[in-house]
């Protein structure tokens, strides 16, 4: 466990000295593996079993079949966006809901959850929705601190409202159904979107100013703005209901493989984009470029986690955790308590990917252990996830924010961000504490159409 | 030092082509495979095998620009730091240079395992393709990061002038 732990320290301290997270887990994961292996360090029965290990990660992980559910997502997401989609979002909402007072604010927050229905990532839909959103609120005199405040919270349910990258990541991981993981991602992050949209509204009721009406738009003008986004509406019924077993009756007999969920999607997104006249052969050229650079960097961090997580498993790191709560009786309840505590603090400073492949292969066995379910486990990580990206000094969705818009002070944002930041903490408590609500979708797939 | 960077960026043109060509096939054919799965009853049989080479080429193809250019995940909190105590040329040059020596052991290792293959005779389950080529493209690839990286942190130290007009 000492071995471990150092190791721990060690990946700590190379990440901060910004080596790139895949050499520096890799790196002490390797010496790691071999001091464990062969008793020291540079013992050589122990370098040729870590170097054995490292070979085969490497090549298997870049062939492993699952893993291809990474890249045709992101593809799916940047071809819809090429399509226009944000602005098509946020226009369906702003006619639903932006007569109310706060309501701009309200239609960016739904027009988030929307657009985290095709894209995986919330850093992807803070920086895209600001583009859209920001104008608008300014237009309609919103205060600085609500319009950038319900951007940045919106587009952390990127992660959570599927598909999600960081969802595929943890279940690769641990080896969970990736397919139950987004469909157990889908009420959580609806609850999100409204508890969102309350956190709007306690912030105009506070501060009546900062959220006036927009103009009430007429029936006609909904049912137009609808139209427009109804293709990606159905996309992406197709994908998750596709996931979720939904088609799997006679004649159709249609369940997809998260794989095939995902190459559906990005061909429909591709077809989308194709018809309206978004692509050419040059945005084709920039969308599969941009794909296939994040997904190079996301297998390169994958492999060396994976190395790193193997020299933690054969440390004996999560046993010795479970003995260690064995040992002094401590409450399941109070140990996830205990985790959570851990990944706000975590948060604090690290960004998402780096803290959820650092911490889910130390306590994704010792919460299973508990008898904790790795679906509920999941979800709840990537709750604490999102939160961790509003939560000051490091909300990295802050600092897009700040990056696209420029003449707002990152201060501003986090006091804007204050009562989402609650709300998300309310939403952890209630998913904690009510694991049915995270559960009771995947539960039923599988068992529709038979 | 300009030349060399100049021809990089536009030599680096073609692994992305063959990146994004890879890619689109595995996007066009895993819609198929769906498709004759559920309408025919008649799936692409050799779809996985396939869909594990085009992941390999994918993500190993633009290996090398990720790494020379800033494109590795990393935790920027230090940032800071280091430019005000004037070390971040020093530490971007250690950093490129480490990790670039640090993969002569995986690439070492990765090329043992594709000529054991080779040995072996191993192919794949359907269309009987020999397994070390891609052994052989992952190795290839890796070598050509890692030279990169080296080349990256050299300039650091050497000329860092021509590097900031790269990234540019």
């Amino acid at each position: 466990m000492t071995a471990a732990l150092i190791g721990f320290a060690l990946v700590l301290v190379l990440v901060l000295l910004r080596l790139p997270i895949v050499f520096a887990m890799g790196l002490v994961g390797t010496f790691g593996f071999a001091y464990e292996r062969g008793g020291a360090i540079f013992s050589e029965r122990g370098l040729k079993a870590a170097m054995s290990m490292v070979g085969r990660q490497i090549t298997d992980t870049a062939q492993d079949y699952g893993l291809s559910v990474v890249p045709l997502f992101i593809l799916m997401g940047l071809f819809v966006n090429k399509g226009g989609l944000a602005r098509e979002l946020y226009a369906v909402s702003n006619a639903f809901l932006g007569h109310f007072r706060g309501g701009i604010a309200m239609a960016t927050v739904a027009a988030c959850g929307g657009f985290s229905a095709i894209c995986g990532s919330s850093l992807a839909t803070a920086a895209t929705m600001s583009k859209v959103a920001m104008p608008e609120m300014r237009r309609y005199r919103y205060s600085d601190e609500l319009s950038t405040a319900s951007i940045a919270a919106g587009g952390t349910l990127g992660i959570l409202i599927p598909p999600s990258v960081i969802l595929v990541i943890y279940g690769l991981l641990t080896e969970t159904s990736i397919g139950k993981l987004f469909v157990a991602g889908i009420l959580p992050g609806m609850m999100g979107i409204l508890f969102y949209l309350f956190a709007v509204r306690w912030t105009v009721w506070r501060k009546p100013d900062s959220g006036p009406a927009g103009e009430r738009h007429g029936w006609g003008e909904r049912l137009t703005a609808l139209r427009s986004v109804w293709a990606v509406l159905l996309l992406f019924f197709l994908v998750i209901g596709g996931l979720y077993g939904a088609f799997d009756f006679h004649p159709l007999n249609l369940t997809f493989s998260p794989t095939e969920a995902a190459g559906m999607g990005a061909m429909g997104a591709f077809l989308i984009a194709l018809s309206r006249g978004g692509l050419t052969l040059s945005s084709t050229f920039e969308v599969l470029k941009e794909t296939s650079y994040t997904a190079a960097a996301l297998f390169s961090v994958l492999i060396g986690a994976q190395i790193f997580s193997n020299f933690i498993n054969l440390a004996g790191l999560p046993e010795a955790l479970i003995a260690l709560v064995t040992a002094y009786e401590v409450s399941p309840f109070a140990v996830i308590l205990m985790i959570l505590g851990i990944y706000i603090i975590l948060g604090c400073v690290f960004e998402s990917l780096s803290m959820l492949l650092l911490t889910v292969p130390i306590f994704f066995p010792l919460v299973t252990s508990l008898g904790y379910d790795p679906i509920w486990f999941g979800i709840v990580v990537v709750v604490v996830t999102e939160i961790s990206l509003i939560t000051p000094p490091v909300g990295l969705n802050v600092f897009i924010l700040k990056g696209v818009v420029g003449d707002v002070s990152t201060g501003t944002i986090f006091r804007g961000v204050t009562p989402f930041w609650v709300a998300d903490i309310f939403r952890l408590a209630l998913i904690v504490l009510v694991p049915w609500l995270v559960l009771v979708l995947p539960e039923q797939m599988g068992a529709m159409g038979h | 030092m300009r030349n060399l960077v100049i021809w990089a960026r536009r030599a680096s043109f073609f692994p992305t082509l063959l990146a994004c060509v890879a890619l689109f096939i595995l996007m066009v054919m895993t819609f198929c495979d769906v498709i004759l799965r559920s309408v025919f009853n008649a799936p692409i049989e050799a779809a996985t095998e396939l869909t594990r080479i085009l992941m390999a080429i994918l993500v190993f193809s633009v290996l090398p620009m990720i790494s020379a250019g800033k494109g590795q995940i990393a935790v920027d909190l230090t940032d800071g730091l280091f430019s005000r105590l004037r070390l971040s040329r020093a530490r971007d040059a250690v950093v490129y240079l480490a990790s670039g020596i640090m993969l002569i052991w995986p690439i070492n290792r990765v090329w043992i395992l594709s000529e054991r293959a080779r040995d072996y005779g191993d192919v794949t389950e359907y269309l009987s393709i020999p397994v070390f080529y891609v052994g052989w493209f992952i190795t290839f690839f890796t070598v050509i990061a890692a030279i990169a990286m080296v080349i990256t942190g050299l300039m650091y130290i050497f000329a860092p002038h021509a590097l900031s007009e790269q990234t540019q």
